[in-house]
Formats: C-alpha cells, structure tokens, sequence
C-alpha cells in the first residue's frame, strides 16, 4: 500500500481547495468595491477564477464520464453513485438556481433603482446653477474690469504702473497684469509678492481676446485654483490689455466643486448601469459556479468513499455466490457500514468452514462408501440392494460373476425387466422377486436353475431394509453359488458310499462264488440227472451273479478312487480321434467330426479322459440303437478370460427327459435297462477333478431328428441328447 | 461541433462589424530619435481617433489614461532582443462638467491643459517633444539598436465595471501597435 503512502490526505487537499476558492471569490468580491486596492487585481482575479472553474467543470466531466462508463459496463457500485450523485446534483441545483434567479432579479432592480428622471433633473440643474452662479459672477467681474480699464485710458505707461497696484487692491483681484497688444508685460500686481511672473493668457484665449476684443472665463490657474480670468483692452495709444484674475469666494469653490463631483460621479454611475449589472452579474455566476462545481466534484468523491465499502461488498457478495469462500472485504471505516463488512467478513468465513466440513464430509462418506464397496466388490457372495419400488440400486461383481449379466448395468430397474432380457435367467430371478415382496423377515432360500453352465444352485438371503419409522425402504439379497459345494458333498458322498460296498460286498462275494462252484463240484455226481442239472444251472446263476456283483462293486471302487493319477500334455483333438478310431467300424453309426486346426493342448490323465470318451460314445451308440448320427467337435473357447478346450457330442436318440436332466449325472441314475448309472457320474468326476465342467445341452436339437420327431409324433423320444465338456486349455508356455 | 462552428462565425462577423464600423485607435504617424547633446531625445507624432463607446465614456466624466511607451531594443543575433531602456509618459483626459472643459494631465511632467474641445485636448497629446529617452554613452558602435513606440489605452485604470467589457470589446481596442524603426548612430 505505498501508493496510498504517497498521496496526500484527500479531506486535507479538499479542505485546502475550498479555501482557496473562498479565497479568490472573496477577493474578486473586494475588489468589485471601487475602494479597494484589490481593484488592480481584478481582472487577475477575474482569470484566475475562470481558469478555477474550468479546472473544477473538467474535473466534475471525468468524474461523469467515468461514473457513465462503469455504470456501463455494470461494475459494482456503480449505479448507487450515479443514482446518489444524480440526487445530490438535483438538491444541490434546485435551490442554487432559484437563489441565483432572484439575486439576479434583486440586483438588477436594485442597480435600476439609483437611477431615475428626477435625479437626473436635479443633478443637471444642480450643475446649471452653480455654472449660472459663476456666469453672473463671471459678468459682473467684467464690467468692473471694464470700469477699471476706463480709469487706465489716456494713463501713461509709468502711471499706469503706479496706479495697478491701488486698483488691484480697490477690485480685490489676485493679480493684476497690463500688457501690449504684442504680449509685452508693461505692468503687474499680485496679491502675493512672490509671484513675479504672472500668469499668462495662452494662444487660444488671445484668439479669442483678438475677436471678441475681450475675454472672460473660469479655469483652473497653479495648483488647480479656480479663479476668473477676465481681459479687456485698455484704450490708450497702444491699444492694451489688462488681464484680472479675481478669486472665487471659497464657498462658492467648494460648492460648484461639490456640485460638480457628484454630477460626474452620478454620470459615470448612470453610464455605467449595465457595466456595472454585467460585472455583477458574472462575480455572481462565478461564485455559483464554482461552488456549484466544487460541491458535485466532493460529491463524487465522498459518495466514491461512501460506496467503497458497498461496492467491496457487492463484490464480495459475488465472489461468494459463485462459490469462493475465501473472500475477506477489506473493512474502510468505522461506521454502520464497517460493521455490515465485518458481519458479512463472519458470515464468509463461516460459510467457508461449513462448507469445508461438508466436503470433508462427503469425502469421508465417499471413502467409506468406497472401502464398502471394494469389500462388496471382492465378496465372493453376490449381493444386490434394492430401493423400495424393487429396483436395483447396487450390485457386486460377484452377481456378474454368478448370473453371468452385468447387473451393475441395470441399476434403476426392476429384476422382472431382466428377466425379458434374459430369459434363462428368468427361474431365479423371479423367484428372488416373489421373496423379495413377500418376505417381511429375513428369509433364506435355496433356487436351483439352468444356467449358460449347466445346473446352478443359489443359496440366497435376503433382508428386506426399514426406515426408523419403520416403513420399507428396500431390500439386500446375498446369494451365493452353492452348486460347486453341493456337487462334492454329493461326491463325498457317493465316494464313500462306493468304497464301502466295495469293501463290504466285495469280500463275501469270492467265498459264496467258491462255495457255489464246490457245491457243483461235489454234488453234481450225487444227485441225479434231473437234480444235478438243476444244480448245475443254480450254481451258474450264481457264479454269474457274483461275476456281476464284483463287476459293479468294481465300478464303485473306480468310482471312488481318485482318477487323475498321472498328469501330462494331451492333444485334445488327436485324443477323440484316436478314441472314435475303435468305433468307426460299427455298422450303421455315422460319425461326423470337427477339429479345429491346430494343436488343442490339455493337461490331464489320458488313460481317465479316455474312459470319459469311451463312456460318452457308448452312451451314445447305445441311444442310437440301430442307425444314426453322432456329432463331434473340439475347439477352443473363451470365458471368463480363460481358454477352454470344448469338445460337444450330439446324438439322434430319444434324448434325455426333462426332469432326469438335473440328476444324470448323479450315481445310478440311469435310463438302461442295463448298466449301474455310474457312467455319466464318473464322467462327471473325471472332468471336475481336471477342472472342467460337463452338462448336457438341451438346447441342441438335430434338424433331421426334428423332422422324425414330427412326423412320428413322439416328440421326446427323438429329441437327442448333446453334451458339453470343457476343460482348462494348456497354454504353450506351460509345455 | 457544427453549432460551436457557426457561433464562431458569428462571434467573428460580429467583431469585424464592430472593428469597422468606424476607424478609431491610435496611429503613430511618425517617430524618430534624435541625439540632443549627450543623450538620444523622442520626437513623435500620434493621431488619436476615439470610438463612439469611449467619447461616450469621457463625455461622461470617465478619465482615459494613454500611456506613451518608449523602448530601446538591442539586436542580438542568437538570443532575443534586449531591451535597453523602457521610457513611458502618461496623459490623463477628463471632461470637466462645470467648465464645459476637457483638461488633460502629463503625468511625466505634472502639467495641466484644459481644452474647450476634445480635438484640441487630443492635438495637445499627439505631439511628443524632447522625450530623453537614452544616454548616447549606452549605445556601443558597432552594435544594432531599434526604437519602438506605442500607445496604449490603459485598460487598467478604467473603472472596474467597465473593465470586463473593455477586455472583450474592439471599442476599447484602441491601442496603437507597435512602431519600430532602426536606430543610427
């Protein structure tokens, strides 16, 4: 703040300009008294005041023309000035104008007033009389120069001489002089002795004299006295002259001199009427306008100073509407107006503070919703939350994981939307929603459903959300993919099941086939021929059977044991083809077969993968019956980022029903009337424990079988059954 | 800017009307300097042509004051001229109403004419004799020297109301310009 340093105080210098603008108005107003010595100055005066106001009319003029270009360009402030300058102006104005209009007409009439007809009548009358007074005085001193002039007629020069001086005294002239015709000074008296030499007619007055043959007039002679100068000619032989100069009695001086000054000063004061109304006139306007100017420019600087805060605030006020809260408006005085910075000084500040608390806040709420969200995010449980209309309003990505949908996609609507999108989804989902607007507890609820993947199973749980006054506000279901779960328990299961009929049955069965072969053996020769065939076919019955037993509790063993016993690269493609090499030749079975190019590596234990072809084309043949088509293809597949090898079968037979679908792949279940039902259930356990997954797709239908179907009217019988395996591909870096 | 344009216009016809409405101002009509013993004396001859607005005034018991100036200028080739020697005589005229008489006053020599009529009275101020203006001793040989003569009406003395207008108005413009002539030696 240097600057303001540097500039001298504006109250000082306004103060200092006001006096001196009373000080110049003062002194004009002096100097328009005649008196004053100031009258020099005048016409300085006159200039200086001028040149004042032209300064003062400049100084107003930037002041309007900068107040118009704020006011313009809608700064702050700007209109409260030019609306406060405007009323001043006009207060200011008004009664200025109309002091100024009746001083105007005072000075006027009172100028006009001095002067009227009978003044000027008696002042010239005045002036007549006394010149009409000295004329008679002037006359009749005349004549007794005349008189004079007779006694001197016919007197010789040397008399003459003699007898001035009791003449002068007898006429009571100051002086008395008789000269020749060529203005040679015979004689002289005078009342003082020390005036030598008298006083002279000039060239005008002899021509006159020379004309007239006598002179008489009033004038002024040495040291402005008035006397009367009256020359006649004397009549002797020379004609001469004799010049008398006769005082004016004193009073009757002073009286004409009186007379005279005023008749002057009153016509000089009569001529100069309207110089006089002009000159005051203009000291008038002058001192209006100057102090007219000198108050509107103050105006605009103490309105400025007023408005300077208000113009802070305004500007404040929109700093903070546009959300800068770190506006400080400086405070410029100690008023009211001081006061309202300083209350809206705290009231920025408090806006700033609570409004960084909100976003502390919200960022607290945003971390915290955040770190939520991560959790949520890596739950392997699937969880979505709905508002009260049942419309989702989150998802994890494990129900992307689980549903194989983007449910984060469809936040704001509804699970029945959904399901018209995704149809295979639609079991599940809707389910969810009967629970969701039936439950008013929490509730728990297992929903199996045909996936993309086969057999799904959900666990779900769901808790529907009140508000503190207890109305619904929405709902979270957490659901989890149990199928995996179920499946190895079920496995479990099974496996302990089979190892323990192994183990149980297995071991009586060799003693009852010794038995039953000892009991041929020895009996056969005994009994006879009727009995002893009876025998014989008995103990055949028997020992088949426990062929058979052993056969099946064989099966149940491999069932149970752990098949992946040795694991190495296999070429998937070269697998099946060697695998469908054995079948080729049976008669009436047509294999169609597709192989990507290229080397489709797994890893895994051929011997089991081989069984699990061997019992999938056995299956197959074994629908087929007579004639038919078995479909193969391998090729990879992506999901869920990862490479699989997939290798479909498709048959023409019956097809399998609808609701064997979910457990055929569980231990005896089987449509044969042959066989233990663990075909498909060791298929099934070769593939997961290398990773893979099998189930079989309904979806699938062989066009030409579609036509049978019709035709034969059965539809389920000719459907065909297909079934999909995948494994985890083995990339080549993992040879 | 067309409205200030035709104001001056007037304002210019106006002045010029009035310039010459009748010849008046004071003409030098002559001027010399002549060496009178040691010193240079003023010989000059004026003609003094009032205006009708300054009769008017003297008529009415105004007194005019009329500065004769004198100046002695030395010619320098670089700088301005200096002047030399400043010399001003000074009349006052006035009409006195009771003697029906114009009296003039020498101011320089104190001495008082009373004249029946205005011509005489000015006839009395237009001749200027044996004015010493400047010693021949501060004149160098070899420089330049000129004179200059003017008349003035001096505006100053009149009285104050009529003084604003004196300033404006070609009627008070009766000063005479200047007249200047080489100075020999």
């Amino acid at each position: 703040m240097v600057p303001d340093k540097l500039k001298p105080p504006i109250g000082v210098s306004i103060f200092i300009l006001f006096a001196l603008i009373l000080l110049s108005l003062q002194l004009m107003s002096s100097a328009t008294q005649e008196s004053s010595e100031l009258s020099a100055m005048y016409s300085w005066l006159l200039l200086v005041n001028a040149l004042g106001s032209v300064v003062l009319l400049g100084l107003v003029g930037a002041n309007i023309y900068s107040l118009a270009r704020h006011t313009k360009r809608r700064e702050a402030g700007s209109r409260l000035t030019a609306r406060m300058v405007s009323l001043f102006v006009v207060l200011a104005l008004a009664p200025a104008a109309i002091v100024f209009y009746f001083s105007m007409q005072f000075l006027h009439q009172g100028i006009d007033s001095w002067f009227n007809v009978e003044i000027d009548r008696a002042m010239e009358d005045a002036l007549e009389l006394s010149q009409a007074s000295l004329d008679q005085r002037m006359r009749w001193h005349l004549r007794q120069a005349e008189q004079l002039a007779e006694k001197l007629s016919n007197s010789s020069e040397t008399l003459a001489t003699l007898e001035l001086e009791n003449l002068r005294e007898l006429a009571g002239a100051s002086e008395m002089t008789l000269f020749s015709r060529q203005g040679r000074i015979i004689a002289s008296s005078s009342i003082n002795p020390g005036d030598i030499l008298p006083s002279l007619p000039d060239e005008h007055t002899w021509l006159q004299l020379r004309q007239n043959g006598d002179y008489v007039a009033l004038a002024p002679v040495r040291d402005d006295e008035l006397m009367i100068r009256v020359i006649v000619s004397v009549k002797t032989k020379d004609p001469q002259y004799l010049q008398v100069l006769y005082p004016v009695p004193v009073r009757i001086a002073d009286l004409a001199d009186s007379v005279e000054f005023a008749f002057v000063r009153y016509q000089e004061m009569n001529f100069l009427r309207n110089s006089l109304k002009l000159s005051f006139s203009l000291a008038l306007s002058l001192v209006l306008l100057m102090s007219l100017l000198a108050a509107i420019w103050v105006a605009f600087i103490s309105i400025r100073n007023i408005i300077a805060p208000v113009k802070e605030l305004v500007k404040g006020t929109q700093a903070v509407a546009s959300g800068h809260y770190d506006q400080i408006v400086p405070v410029l005085a100690q008023d009211d107006l001081g006061f309202l910075v300083e209350s809206f000084n705290d009231m920025t500040q408090r806006i700033a503070r609570a409004h960084d608390e909100t976003r502390l806040a919200g960022l607290e709420v945003e971390n915290q919703r955040a770190y939520l969200e991560t959790i949520l995010a890596n739950l392997t449980a699937g969880v979505i939350s709905f508002d009260a209309d049942y419309k989702i309003r989150t998802a994890n990505q494990a129900a992307y994981r689980i549903f194989h949908i983007h449910v984060n996609h469809f936040i704001g609507r509804s699970l029945l939307e959904l399901v018209t999108d995704y149809s295979e989804l639609a079991e599940p989902l809707k389910s969810i929603q009967r629970l969701l607007e039936q439950a008013d507890d929490i509730w728990q609820q297992r929903i199996a459903f045909l996936g993309s993947n086969g057999r799904q199973e959900l666990l779900c749980r769901g808790t529907p959300l009140f508000s503190q006054e207890g109305s619904r506000v929405g709902a979270v279901v957490v659901f989890d993919d149990v199928t995996d779960l179920i499946q190895a328990q079920k496995n479990a299961a099974w496996g302990e099941v089979a190892r323990r009929l192994a183990h149980e049955i297995k071991n009586p069965l060799t003693p009852i086939q010794l038995s039953a072969e000892r009991l041929q053996h020895k009996l056969a020769d005994k009994l006879e021929v009727g009995d002893a065939e009876m025998l014989q076919r008995s103990t055949r019955t028997i020992v088949q059977q426990v062929e058979a037993m052993k056969e099946m509790v064989d099966d149940f063993s491999e069932y149970a044991k752990p098949s992946k016993k040795q694991t190495v690269s296999i070429d998937l493609s070269a697998l099946v083809q060697e695998v469908l090499a054995l079948y080729m030749a049976r008669p009436g079975v047509k294999f169609k077969a597709a192989y990507e190019a290229g080397r489709l590596m797994i890893k895994g234990d051929p011997v089991s993968l081989r069984q699990v072809l061997h019992n999938l084309v056995k299956n197959a043949l074994e629908a087929i019956d007579v004639q038919g088509v078995i479909e193969i293809s391998v090729h990879r597949v992506q999901k869920n980022n990862a490479d699989f090898i997939e290798i479909t079968l498709y048959d023409d037979g019956p097809g399998i029903k609808e609701e064997q679908m979910e457990k055929i792949f569980e231990p005896y279940v089987t449509t044969k009337a042959k066989g233990t039902g663990l075909g498909l259930a060791i298929v099934k356990k070769i593939i997961e424990e290398h990773g893979g997954a099998i189930w079989v797709d309904a979806s699938r239908r062989l066009p030409e079988m579609a036509d049978v179907s019709q035709s034969s009217g059965s539809r389920c019988d000719k459907v065909g059954a297909g079934f999909i395996i995948q494994l985890p591909a083995c990339n080549f870096e993992q040879l | 800017m067309p409205v200030l344009a035709a104001f001056l216009y007037c304002f210019c016809l106006w002045w010029s009307i009035l310039a010459s409405a009748d010849e008046f101002g004071v003409v030098v009509k002559s001027a010399e300097m002549k060496l009178q013993g040691d010193s240079y004396v003023l010989a000059a001859e004026f003609d003094y042509q009032l205006s009708m607005r300054a009769k008017e005034a003297l008529e009415n018991g105004i007194p005019l004051y009329w500065v004769v100036q004198v100046k002695v200028l030395q010619h320098r080739d670089i700088l301005w001229n200096k002047t030399l020697v400043e010399g001003t005589i000074r009349y006052k005229i006035q009409y006195h109403a009771l003697l029906n008489m114009y009296r003039i006053k020498n101011e320089y020599t104190s001495e008082v004419t009373n004249f029946s009529t205005l011509a005489a009275a000015l006839d009395s101020m237009s001749k200027v004799r044996n004015f010493s203006v400047i010693d021949k001793a501060a004149l160098a040989p070899d420089q330049h020297y000129f004179a200059a003569v003017q008349v003035k009406l001096d505006r100053d003395s009149l009285p104050l109301p009529l003084r604003p207008t004196a300033y404006v108005s070609p009627q008070w413009f009766l000063s005479s310009a200047w007249y200047v002539w080489s100075l020999t030696n």
